[in-house]
C-alpha cells in the first residue's frame, strides 16, 4: 500500500468543501482541499450569488463561530403601475401590507403561511440530519424514517390530508385558490421556481418552495439576507478558519481523477501529472462530475451508470451584473425599496410564458428577473438573476447573448426609466459559463433539481446517498447531497461526521 | 411453404425455405421475434442424430452483438465476470454477466477476432445492456443478429461432414477456438463450439448464402446420420452436458419480478466464472465480492442421479424430515446414459454440505392420472455426459 499523507483529500474549496475541511481539520486530522480554479468559493461568490440564508446553528457551532453580520432583506414585487407589494417576512406588518390591495388576500395569506410554516418545519427536521438509507436495515435509520412519519402524523388528521394533497402539486393552483392578486401571486410563484428547470404550472414546484423555506428560517419571504462585506466574506471566513485548523489548500490545481487500489480510492491524481494520497477522498464537486471524470465510468456498474444518466443538473439561471455610474430611478421606489429584493415577475402566466420557450432552449424576450442592488461602495452594480436562460440556447449563447441582456435592460426600463443612461458595462453569466468556469456540470446553483425523486435519501441518487459513492474511501459533501444547494453548508457539515465516523 | 408467414410478425430466419421444407410436425417456437422449428419430426430421432451422426440447428435467432473499438478488449472484460485479459485472438470463451447486486443477467460465448472487435452471443436480446454499460468505453456495439446467419453442427460425424463440406484442416481446430474458411468462394467462419456437451461446430455466414449452404451441408453429410434439430432435442441434450438454460433453471436478474428469485453466480454453479483478480473493475464486483467475503451465498444448483426411470420435471426436494429444500429446473431420462437425471437449485447447505437423504417427490402422468414417486436422489457432478471426443484434437473422422 502506498504511504498515507493526508487524513481527507477534498476535491474543491465550494463552501461546503470547507465547512468538511474545519470540521476535520478540527480533530486534529490532516487535510488538504485541491481547488481546480484560482481561489477558493465556488458558487459562494456575488458573481453568482446575491442572497443567502443565515447559516444554521448546527453548522456554525461545528466549525467554531463564524461571526458573520447579516442584514435581513425585504422583497418587493414591482408593478408597472408603481403599486408595488412590500413583504418581509413578519406576519402582522405582511397582512397590513396585502391588505392595502386586498383584505381577502391579507388574511389568506396569513393561513397560507402559517400551513407553509408548518410543512417546512416538519420537512425541515428532517433536513438538518444525514437522511436515512433504507436498504442498510439499520436501527437509526428506520428511525429517522419513522420520526418523519410520526411528524407528518402529529399535524392532525386535517393537515396531514392537506400535506399530502400539496406534496406533488404545483405552486400554481395553490396560490391562485388562495388569492386574487396576480402580483403577490407572481412573488411566491417566483421563489417557488427560483434555480429549478420548473414553471410555476409544473407538478412539484410546491416542494420546491417548502425546501427553500426550510433553509429560510421555515419562513416566505423572512430569513433573506445579505452578509456583511458581502458574499465573498462568507468564504473569507471559512478560508481564515481553514488556516487556522491548519488545512492545507491547493488551488489551480484540478483534480484529473481518483487513484482506486483495491476497490479503494487511495488518492488523486491532479491534472498536471501530481499525484496525493490520503485515507478519505471527498468531493465536493457535483454528482455527475465526481462519478463520471472523479471515479470513472469504467469503474461503476451499468446500474449506477444509468442512475447518474437520469441526474437532473441542468440550470436555468442565468446572472446579469450592471456596473453602473449611477443609481437608476425606480418608480414609486424609495431607499428602503431599492434595498430590498426587487423581483420583477408581475404574473403566474407571466412566469408561464417565460417558461415556455427555455424548454425548447430557446428564450423569451421577458424574462423572470430578481433585482440586487448593490450600492455600498463607489462602484454600484444591479445583479440580476434571471430566469429561465437554458443551459444550451438554440442557435449558441455567443451569438445571442447580446440581444438577449437587451432585452432584460428592456423589461428593466419599464420600472426604471432611466436605467440605460445609467449603466457602465455589463456581464451576463449564463449556465453553460457557470459549467466551465467553475466546473459544475449544467451549471445548476443546486448540483442538481431539488425535486421528490432527487431528495432525501435518494440524493444524488439511489445508493449513493448518507455522503458515500459507490466507491470506498471516495465520499461526496457538495450541494448535489442532501439536503442540497442554497449556502448553508449543512451537506459538508453531515459529510464531516460521516467521514469523521469512518476514519 | 408449411406456413404462411407473409401476415406474421415474426421474422423468417434465411434457412426458413430450408427448415419449413423439412418440418414434418408444422411445430414451432418463437425465439427473439423469429420462428424456428420446436421438433422437425420426432425428438427422439433428433436427439439421436446428435449423439450418434450430425444434428442440424438454425441459430440465426440467437442473439449477435458486435463489440468494435479500441476498447472492445477492456470492454468485454469489464462487462462479464470471467477475466478475459489473457484471451487469444481466435477464440471463443464461456461467459456470465451480472448486474450490480452480482446476480446473473444472462450467460453467452464471446468470439475475440483481434484486441479491436469481440462478438457476443446469448439466447436473449441485450442491446441496451450493452450499450448502457459502454458508457465510458471507446466501444461501438452493433446488433448482428439479423445480419449473421449461423448454424450449428452437433454430433460425433459432425467434423467428417463439415470436411466433407469443404473445411480443410478442420480437425485440428480445438475447442473453443475458432477459424475463417474459404468454402465455394465465400467466407465462413467456424468455431468448435455447441450446447449439447459433444463435439460440435458452429457455423457463422452471410445470410445471403443461407440456403446453398445448408444444401451443401445436408449434400456432404448424406452418408454420415445428418438430420435436422429443433428446440426439444437441445433441451435433451443440454441437460445431460449440465449446461444451464436462463429463465428455466435461473431467472434473469433482469426479467425477476422477485429479487428472492435472482441468482448469484455461486448459485448456479458459475463461480468457476468469476475472477476477483482481475486488474480493472467488473459489474457487479463489489457485491460478488462482498457475498463471498460474507458467505452469503444462499443456494445451489446441483445435478441430481435419481431413483427409478420417471423423469422429475418440477419436482420438489426434500430432506430426510420432508422439508422442503429447493426444486428440480430441468430433468430427463437420459437414454445414453440410461440414468434418471436433473438440475435442481437447492437450499445451502443441502447440495453443498448435505448430500445424503435428499429426495425427489415426483408426479409421474399416467393417463390423466398421476402417479405419486417418493424418489431417492444422490447429488452428483452437473456435467452428466461428456464424452472423450468432446475434446479431442484432432476431431475424430468418419468415412
Amino acid at each position: 500500500m502506498s504511504e498515507k499523507k493526508y487524513d481527507a483529500i477534498i476535491i474543491g474549496g465550494g463552501h461546503n468543501g470547507l465547512v468538511c475541511a474545519n470540521i476535520i481539520a478540527k480533530k486534529n486530522k490532516k487535510v488538504l482541499i485541491c481547488e481546480a480554479r484560482e481561489t477558493c468559493g465556488g458558487l459562494a461568490n456575488h458573481e453568482i450569488i446575491n442572497y443567502i440564508p443565515s447559516i444554521p446553528n448546527s453548522v456554525t457551532q461545528s466549525i467554531g463561530g463564524l461571526n458573520l453580520q447579516y442584514n435581513p432583506k425585504g422583497s418587493i414585487a414591482l408593478s408597472e403601475s408603481g403599486r408595488h407589494i412590500r413583504l418581509i417576512g413578519n406576519q402582522h406588518i405582511d397582512h397590513a401590507t396585502i391588505s392595502n390591495f386586498s383584505t381577502q388576500d391579507a388574511d389568506r395569506y396569513l393561513e397560507f403561511d402559517n400551513k407553509m410554516t408548518q410543512f417546512s418545519k416538519t420537512l425541515g427536521g428532517f433536513m438538518m440530519d444525514s437522511p436515512p438509507r433504507v436498504m442498510n436495515n439499520s436501527f437509526s435509520d428506520y428511525l429517522k424514517l419513522f420520526k418523519l412519519g410520526f411528524n407528518v402524523r402529529m399535524m392532525g388528521k386535517k393537515r396531514f390530508n392537506e400535506f399530502a394533497r400539496m406534496i406533488g402539486l404545483n405552486i400554481a393552483d395553490e396560490l391562485e385558490d388562495n388569492f386574487e392578486s396576480a402580483l403577490l401571486q407572481g412573488l411566491i410563484a417566483h421563489d417557488a421556481v427560483l434555480g429549478s428547470n420548473l414553471g410555476p404550472r409544473s407538478p412539484g414546484s410546491l416542494i420546491n418552495l417548502l425546501y427553500r423555506m426550510a433553509i429560510h428560517g421555515n419562513s416566505l419571504f423572512g430569513g433573506i439576507y445579505e452578509i456583511e462585506g458581502g458574499s465573498n466574506k462568507f468564504i473569507s471566513v471559512l478560508l481564515d478558519k481553514c488556516s487556522k485548523n491548519n488545512v492545507e489548500i491547493k488551488t489551480s490545481a484540478s483534480v484529473k481523477n481518483c487513484l482506486i487500489e483495491n476497490d479503494r480510492a487511495i488518492g488523486v491524481e491532479l491534472h498536471n501529472g501530481e499525484k496525493v494520497f490520503g485515507k478519505t477522498i471527498i468531493s465536493n464537486a457535483d454528482p455527475r462530475s465526481t462519478y463520471s471524470s472523479l471515479l470513472g465510468s469504467q469503474n461503476l456498474d451499468t446500474d449506477v451508470k444509468r442512475r447518474i444518466k437520469h441526474h437532473r443538473s441542468k440550470g436555468r439561471v442565468a446572472k446579469l451584473s450592471l456596473k453602473l455610474n449611477k443609481i437608476p430611478e425606480f418608480n414609486e421606489c424609495n431607499n428602503d425599496d431599492l434595498n430590498s429584493r426587487m423581483v420583477i415577475s408581475p404574473s403566474i402566466d407571466y412566469i408561464e410564458e417565460n417558461f415556455n420557450p427555455s424548454k425548447f432552449d430557446k428564450l423569451s424576450s421577458e424574462p423572470v428577473l430578481e433585482i440586487c442592488l448593490k450600492n455600498n461602495n463607489e462602484n454600484p452594480s444591479l445583479d440580476i438573476q434571471v430566469q429561465y436562460a437554458p443551459y444550451k440556447a438554440h442557435g449558441g449563447w455567443e451569438n445571442i447573448k447580446d440581444d438577449y441582456v437587451n432585452s432584460i435592460i428592456k423589461i428593466i426600463s419599464k420600472y426604471a426609466n432611466n436605467i440605460e443612461n445609467c449603466i457602465d458595462s455589463k456581464t451576463l453569466i449564463t449556465p453553460d459559463d457557470i459549467e466551465k468556469n467553475y466546473h459544475v456540470s449544467g451549471g445548476h446553483w443546486h448540483h442538481g433539481e431539488i425535486q421528490i425523486d432527487q431528495l432525501f435519501m435518494l440524493r444524488p441518487i439511489p445508493g449513493a446517498a448518507q455522503y458515500k459513492t459507490h466507491l470506498d474511501g471516495l465520499y461526496m459533501c457538495g450541494a448535489g447531497t442532501h439536503p442540497g444547494g442554497g449556502m448553508h453548508g449543512i451537506s459538508g457539515k453531515n459529510a464531516a461526521k460521516v467521514v469523521l465516523g469512518d476514519l | 411453404m408449411a406456413i404462411d408467414l407473409r401476415y406474421s410478425a415474426l421474422k423468417k430466419t434465411p434457412f426458413h425455405s430450408r427448415t419449413s421444407l423439412a418440418s414434418r410436425t408444422n411445430h414451432w417456437y418463437t425465439w427473439n421475434g423469429f420462428t424456428v422449428p420446436t421438433e422437425y419430426s420426432t425428438v427422439e430421432l433428433e436427439y439421436t442424430a446428435a449423439r450418434n451422426g450430425t444434428s442440424v440447428m438454425d441459430l440465426t435467432p440467437m442473439g449477435k452483438y458486435e463489440i468494435t473499438g479500441e476498447e472492445a478488449h477492456a470492454f468485454s472484460d469489464y462487462l462479464v465476470t470471467r477475466d478475459l485479459s489473457e484471451m487469444k485472438d481466435n477464440t471463443v470463451a464461456y461467459i456470465i454477466w451480472c448486474n450490480e447486486d452480482g446476480k446473473v443477467i444472462d450467460d453467452g460465448t464471446i468470439f475475440k477476432y483481434s484486441s479491436n472487435k469481440f462478438m457476443l452471443c446469448c439466447a436473449v436480446k441485450i442491446y441496451n445492456w450493452l450499450n448502457d454499460s459502454a458508457e465510458g468505453f471507446n466501444v461501438k456495439i452493433e446488433d448482428v443478429t439479423d445480419t449473421i446467419a449461423a448454424l450449428s453442427l452437433q454430433g460425433p460425424t459432425s467434423c467428417s461432414t463439415l470436411k466433407n463440406y469443404g473445411a480443410i484442416g478442420l480437425e485440428s481446430l480445438a475447442p473453443f477456438e475458432m477459424k475463417e474458411f474459404n468454402i465455394d468462394g465465400n467466407n465462413v467462419l467456424i468455431s468448435r463450439t455447441g450446447f449439447t456437451g459433444d463435439l460440435g461446430y458452429e457455423l457463422w455466414i452471410d445470410p445471403k448464402n443461407a440456403e446453398a449452404t445448408w444444401d451443401a451441408i445436408f449434400d456432404a453429410g448424406k452418408h454420415l446420420k445428418i438430420r435436422p434439430f429443433g428446440m426439444n432435442a437441445l433441451e435433451m441434450t443440454r441437460i445431460e452436458a449440465g449446461f444451464i438454460q436462463t429463465n428455466t433453471d435461473f431467472m434473469a436478474a433482469e426479467d425477476a419480478l422477485r429479487p428472492v428469485r435472482m441468482r448469484s453466480p455461486y448459485e448456479i454453479g458459475m463461480g468457476w466464472l468469476v475472477h476477483f483478480k482481475k486488474k480493472n473493475y467488473f459489474i457487479g464486483k463489489k457485491a460478488l465480492k462482498k457475498e463471498k467475503e460474507m458467505g452469503s451465498t444462499e443456494r445451489c444448483l446441483v445435478g441430481l442421479d435419481i431413483d427409478g426411470d420417471k423423469p422429475a420435471h418440477g419436482s420438489v426436494i426434500y430432506n430426510s424430515k420432508k422439508e422442503d429444500i429447493g426444486i428440480v429446473t430441468a430433468a430427463m431420462w437420459s437414454p445414453t446414459m440410461k440414468r434418471n437425471v436433473a438440475l435442481a437449485s437447492l437450499r445451502r447447505p443441502y447440495g453443498i454440505k448435505i448430500k445424503d437423504n435428499i429426495f425427489a417427490e415426483i408426479y409421474h402422468p399416467e393417463e390423466i392420472e398421476y402417479r405419486k414417486i417418493w424418489a431417492k436422489c444422490k447429488v452428483v457432478k452437473r456435467q452428466f455426459y461428456s464424452p472423450e471426443r468432446r475434446n479431442k484434437v484432432p476431431a475424430d473422422l468418419y468415412e
